[in-house]
């Protein structure tokens, strides 16, 4: 890399960071016209920062957030666009909760269990994104179309299931349906964390490992290389021997497998089964994050904290009698101005490296040399 | 306090600029809850929080009948509140992290709305013995500093449903249901009870208008007018729309169409965002979840705060149908004698399906 | 040879670009160039591809405005902020590729975008009968209700020329106007640019063929490296010496020396037949064979299914029917990796498309086409160390100036990708090597060490199929060569003997009719 790689990273942050402080204007902006004061909001904010609590919950939610990125970025790597992570995640969230919390689980050995649920919630969010893939290279439809009607109909089927006549069962004295909850040797104890009543998922370390997957499939193997030549330009693929079908098949279920993760620290770590009340629209956040991690497995960890972050600050921010909503307003202009700055850094950075090539090689003479 | 705020807003950056990898860091506990608590009781030591379902106050239904009742206990009984709203599709951490923040401000009397938030009721109540919770619609966290606050809402859809079937010419009426969630299917199975009461062959037509976890439902009138027109289509004549906000666009559905509506949770004919439909809807399911607010702040400012669960159903008024209008006044009589018959018993409403 | 003065004592030149400068990224860039053109005259400006013969064209129209300089009509100094600006100078661009509408008459096509207009309605008539005026005052030989679908390729030219007098050019910009003709249509066109001349037209010739610059234009100027090197006559340069000045040295020829061609045959086709969507036949009945040893060349007019031939031989397109044998096993049916992997060469035709990763570095653009294959894989992993040694060596073999392997393709000028591809897919030692328009934008001396390699893999037994619109190149190049017309093989000739004309007559049908 030699004299590009200090350039390389003081152009990789400008970008967000350019938009982070662009959009924290934005933000100041809309808050002095509504009449709340900017400082007000800092200092609520820094206030949330040193309370364990909202560390902790940020750091779980950046986990589910995180997941969610990685896989969508699997398919963005190959400009396949999976909007259905949502209804993936939540799908296999919903099944892999049954089978946890089926009673014969209960008698079998605690790695086994978790293992089996894991293994079950990757399986479904890959069937459910394979469906995509499939009317993709059999009928060409497109993907986008696809898996957003997919996540419509997980939805119903989720609602369906999510019935005491059929996999579910009635909260008693609520007004909450969940299936069977998991027992202790089926859930994945946390990390105890001083001041905070919540514990770290340990499921934070799948998170983790995913994303060094992630790295190492796309730029050390072969089949992350023919995902990135597919994304990078179709037509170079096919004549270089990749089947641009087969790639799509084996991304759409690679990301949907990774989907299926998204539901399992909550599910494992806190909720322990699968309830009207599981959180919903992770999948979507995930689309963002990948955008302001530009689908680079550090960047998306840093953007999935600062989403985390910014989620759980909200209540602090609402005690503060600032309204909660300036962190969606943040959440959005972050996403929109580090799309504009990524898009200008990138030209300037392909203008200054045509530059630096033509330097290097004396290419445009000067009429001295020309005529001597 | 300026001098605090400094170094906090550095420590902040800090913490931000580390990526917020420095989690597990040390920070003494409690910190951040102290300093916020900083101004001096007023002359009730009642300090209410109340932390909102999704869609918070100005949601035309649920969490607003919650807030009439918040907003009395203001004007009544001089304490100081605070309001916190929940946010879509968040984990049961980020709203017990909102009752904790609610309890470390110094509010000893926290109001939670909604059966979702059961878990983190149940989590948080026993840490902080001192605050009296509330929670309603849910039975479920039990604790001695915990009021269950629940309704009967299938006695009260009973009558409303007797209503329908008695102002029906058509014999076939109609279910717009919010979200389909048990809750909602409680509303169904007394208002279908009440139908069946009156006219055994009558027809009800049921449809709900989205499914959980998309609660939108209870919030787009546009999807209430839609499904409202499909029913009045198919020859339905009196709608009762369980359905919040979404209500609204049945009624202005069966405005246009000349058909009849029956409003939920409060009395709708009143509703001054409703005053341009208000002369279609014939009665209204109140659900008094105003009156249980007020209730239970008053009993903690009173000290005689119960723990436990309180139902309020047709007997203890919490549950009832309105007269406001006039368009039931013809039937009141038949509809009084089967409020009594549930009252004393003799009736015995269905709450599922 | 010393620049002379072009300036026309006492007149103004036509136009005049006195120390143009553009810095432009990447790609050569004009630093102080100058140019008079005098009026009336064909001034040919010559120049390798990449010389920077484009980038003035452009800011002469307007396209683009240069960093430093001046441009002069007619003496008086003008900024052109858009093509609009130019044509209302009285400047017109004939464009290398031609924007016709198919389905609309040549009428329809002129007026296009300078709609005449009497009261509300269109004025088609006079607009008709302008269009005869100048076709007939220029020898044009066109009517305007003719369906441009129905034209030849010279004839759409001509159209194009037509569009631009109509809008009142008095100077006639024409970019590569040679690229797309054969050389009878070439001949036609040198006659409507003297009738041009002589009715006062001024005419800027942009080519890199030097016999037809010699033969139609009155001054030359050349260019290289982004700068004019010198302005010559005509009658005072032989085409060799033009050449030498716009390379800076001396000149490679495209020949073989030896046959080298062996009885074995390694690359198959028999009736290769591919047919489009709409059931038109995209190739008819393609059969060859290429023996170990053996350089066949296939000429024609592009798009004549030689893309649809390159694809079906490497299996990116599916023929309706026939066969593809290599090494005499059927390959049909097998995939494109497949065939890669077998020993399959393939140089693109198109190479943004199909030949590089622009957005990748350059040792990731070896890899591509290769990343099953030795010294990039190992197993299912890549081997980023393997690859990038062979990158490095792939740079220094093929003489690819780029400052490091580690700056994106789009960064380097398209002579030096075409160098690494063309490193690339040799250095896998390929059996078979399919060649589109291998030399296609390189400069001469890159396209001599490319003619290298390929008769140096030749003699060691590699058969090629190559594919150009440089008929030099075929027949320098080819062991045998054949012509493609409307996806048919129509003749077969003998590259020792065969002319230039000969070829282009086949290319365009006139070879079986004469």
């Amino acid at each position: 890399m030699g004299r590009f790689s200090t350039r390389a990273i003081v152009l990789g942050l400008a970008a967000p960071l350019g938009a982070l402080v662009f959009s924290a204007l934005i933000c100041a902006f809309i808050l002095m016209v509504t009449d709340h004061s900017p400082i007000e909001t800092v200092d609520a904010m820094s206030a949330a920062a040193q309370r364990p609590r909202t560390l902790v919950n940020s750091l779980n939610t950046a986990t589910t957030y995180y997941l969610a990125a990685v896989a969508v970025a699997v398919g963005f790597k190959m400009k396949l666009f999976n909007i259905g992570v949502d209804g993936q995640y939540r799908l296999a969230a919903m099944l892999s909760a049954t089978l946890a919390g089926a009673a014969f689980m209960d008698s079998l050995p605690s790695f086994l269990r978790i293992t089996m649920t894991i293994l079950a919630a990757m399986l479904v969010g890959a069937a459910w994104s394979g469906l995509a893939a499939l009317l993709k290279v059999t009928r060409g439809v497109s993907e986008v179309i696809s898996t957003i009607m997919l996540n419509a109909i997980a939805t119903y089927l989720v609602s369906y299931l999510l019935n005491p006549a059929r996999l579910a069962q009635n909260v008693p004295g609520s007004n909450n349906i969940s299936t069977r909850p998991i027992t202790e040797g089926g859930r994945v104890d946390g990390l105890v964390v001083t001041g905070s009543t919540s514990k770290i998922f340990a499921l934070v370390f799948l998170a983790v490992a995913v994303g060094f997957l992630y790295w190492f499939v796309l730029t050390r193997t072969r089949f992350g290389f023919e995902l990135k030549t597919t994304g990078l330009s179709e037509s170079a693929a096919v004549a270089s021997g990749v089947s641009v079908k087969k790639m799509v098949v084996y991304s759409m279920l690679i990301s949907g497998a990774v989907a299926g993760l998204v539901g399992m620290p909550q599910l494992l770590g806190a909720s322990y089964s699968y309830a009207l009340d599981f959180p919903a629209g992770i999948g979507f956040t995930g689309i963002a994050v990948a955008l302001l991690g530009r689908n680079h497995p550090v960047g998306m960890a840093v953007a999935a904290l600062l989403w985390g972050f910014l989620d759980n600050t909200a209540n602090s921010l609402d005690v503060a009698g600032v309204p909660r909503e300036i962190v969606l307003i943040m959440q959005g202009v972050i996403v929109l101005s580090v799309v504009v700055a990524y898009e200008l850094i990138r030209r300037y950075r392909v203008r200054a490296e045509q530059h630096e090539v033509g330097r290097a090689l004396g290419r445009t003479k000067t009429l001295e040399e020309v005529s001597s | 306090m300026r001098r605090m705020r400094g170094i906090r807003l550095a420590a902040g950056l800090l913490a931000l600029g580390l990526g917020l990898a420095a989690c597990g860091s040390e920070t003494t506990p409690g910190t951040g809850g102290d300093t916020t608590s900083g101004t001096a009781p007023k002359a009730s030591n009642v300090k209410v929080g109340l932390a909102y379902d999704i869609g918070g106050r100005g949601d035309q239904s649920f969490n607003d009948s919650a807030a009439r009742g918040l907003d009395k206990a203001k004007a009544e009984l001089g304490i100081e509140v605070k309001e916190l709203e929940a946010a879509a599709g968040e984990t049961d951490a980020q709203k017990e992290d909102r009752l904790i923040q609610l309890a470390e401000g110094g509010y000893n009397t926290i109001l939670a709305i909604g059966f979702a938030y059961e878990g983190a009721v149940a989590k948080v109540a026993p840490t902080f013995p001192e605050v009296k919770f509330a929670i309603i619609d849910s039975e479920a966290p039990e604790a001695a500093n915990v009021a269950n606050l629940v309704f009967a809402e299938h006695e009260g859809s009973f009558l409303v449903g007797a209503a329908a079937a008695l102002k029906s010419t058509t014999g076939k009426v109609g279910f717009i249901g919010g979200v389909n969630v048990p809750l909602i299917q409680k509303f169904e199975a007394g208002f279908t009870a009440g139908v069946k009461a009156v006219k055994p062959d009558a027809t009800v037509d049921a449809k709900y208008l989205t499914q959980p976890p998309d609660f939108t439902g209870f919030n787009d009138p546009a999807k209430g007018e839609t499904a409202a027109n499909g029913m009045f289509d198919a020859g339905v004549d009196v709608v009762y729309a369980a359905a919040g906000g979404s209500g609204n666009g049945a009624f202005k559905a069966a405005k246009a169409k000349g058909k009849l509506g029956i409003g939920v949770d409060s009395d709708q004919y009143n509703l001054p965002s409703l005053a341009d439909v208000k002369d279609v809807i014939i009665t209204s399911m109140v659900k008094q979840v105003d009156v249980a607010v007020f209730d239970f702040v008053k009993s903690v400012n009173d000290n005689t705060f119960k723990s436990g669960k309180k139902v309020y159903d047709l007997k203890a008024g919490g549950i009832d149908y309105s007269t406001s209008g006039g368009k039931v006044d013809d039937i009141k009589a038949k509809l009084d004698e089967y409020k009594q018959k549930i009252i004393s018993g003799e009736i015995k409403v269905p709450a599922t399906k | 040879m010393a620049t002379q003065d072009t300036g026309e004592p006492g007149g103004h030149p036509a136009v005049e670009l006195t120390g143009i400068t553009k810095r432009f990224p990447g790609v050569i860039a004009n630093s102080d160039v100058n140019i008079a053109v005098r009026p009336g005259t064909v001034h040919a400006l010559v120049g390798e591809n990449g010389a920077g013969k484009s980038t003035l064209m452009k800011i002469l129209y307007g396209m683009q405005r240069p960093d430093e300089g001046t441009i002069f009509v007619a003496g008086k100094p003008i900024v052109f902020t858009s093509p609009a600006d130019a044509i209302k100078a009285g400047i017109g661009m004939v464009h290398q590729h031609f924007m016709l509408a198919d389905n609309l008459t040549v009428l329809e096509n002129v007026v296009l975008g300078g709609e005449p207009r009497s009261g509300l309605g269109l004025d088609f008539d006079t607009a008709r009968r302008r269009i005869r005026e100048i076709s007939d005052n220029y020898g044009l030989n066109i009517d305007p209700d003719d369906l441009v679908d129905d034209l030849g390729v010279g004839a759409r030219q001509r159209v194009e020329i037509l569009k631009v007098l109509y809008r009142g050019a008095r100077t006639l910009i024409l970019d590569e106007p040679t690229a797309v003709l054969v050389p009878q249509e070439v001949d036609e066109l040198f006659g409507n640019l003297r009738e041009l001349k002589a009715e006062g037209l001024t005419i800027l010739f942009i080519s890199h063929k030097l016999d037809e610059v010699l033969a139609v234009a009155d001054e030359i100027t050349v260019m290289r490296r982004g700068t004019t090197v010198a302005s010559v006559l005509p009658k005072d340069v032989t085409a060799r010496q033009l050449a030498e000045l716009m390379v800076g040295s001396a000149l490679p020829v495209p020949e073989l020396r030896e046959s080298t061609v062996t009885d074995r045959p390694v690359l198959e086709a028999r009736g290769l037949t591919v047919t489009s969507a709409d059931g038109r036949k995209l190739l008819d009945n393609v059969s060859f064979t290429i023996h170990a040893g053996e350089v066949l060349g296939i000429a024609g007019v592009e798009g004549n299914g030689q893309a649809e031939l390159v694809e079906t031989l490497m299996g990116i397109r599916q023929p309706a029917s026939g066969t593809v044998h290599l090494a005499g096993k059927d390959i049909t049916r097998t995939s494109t990796k497949h065939r890669r992997e077998s020993g399959m060469g393939y140089i693109p035709e198109d190479r943004h498309r199909q030949g590089v990763l622009l957005e990748a570095t350059l040792w990731e653009n070896r890899i591509l086409g290769h990343q099953t294959r030795k010294p990039n894989a190992r197993g299912l992993l890549l081997d980023r160390r393997g690859a990038r040694a062979d990158t490095q060596r792939i740079v220094e073999e093929y003489d690819v100036r780029t400052p490091s392997i580690d700056v994106n393709a789009s960064a380097l000028s398209g002579g030096n990708q075409q160098k690494l591809i063309v490193g690339r897919e040799m250095s896998s030692k390929p059996d078979v090597l399919i060649a589109s328009h291998p030399t296609r934008g390189v400069d001469v001396g890159a396209q001599a060490a490319i003619w290298d390699h390929v008769r140096r893999a030749r003699a060691e037994q590699l058969a090629v199929l190559l594919i150009s619109a440089d008929l030099d190149e075929l027949i320098g190049m080819s062991d045998t060569l054949a012509v493609i017309l409307r996806g048919a093989i129509v003749g077969h000739y003998d590259p020792a003997t065969v002319t230039p004309q000969e070829l282009g007559s086949a290319m365009t049908g006139a070879g079986r009719e004469g």
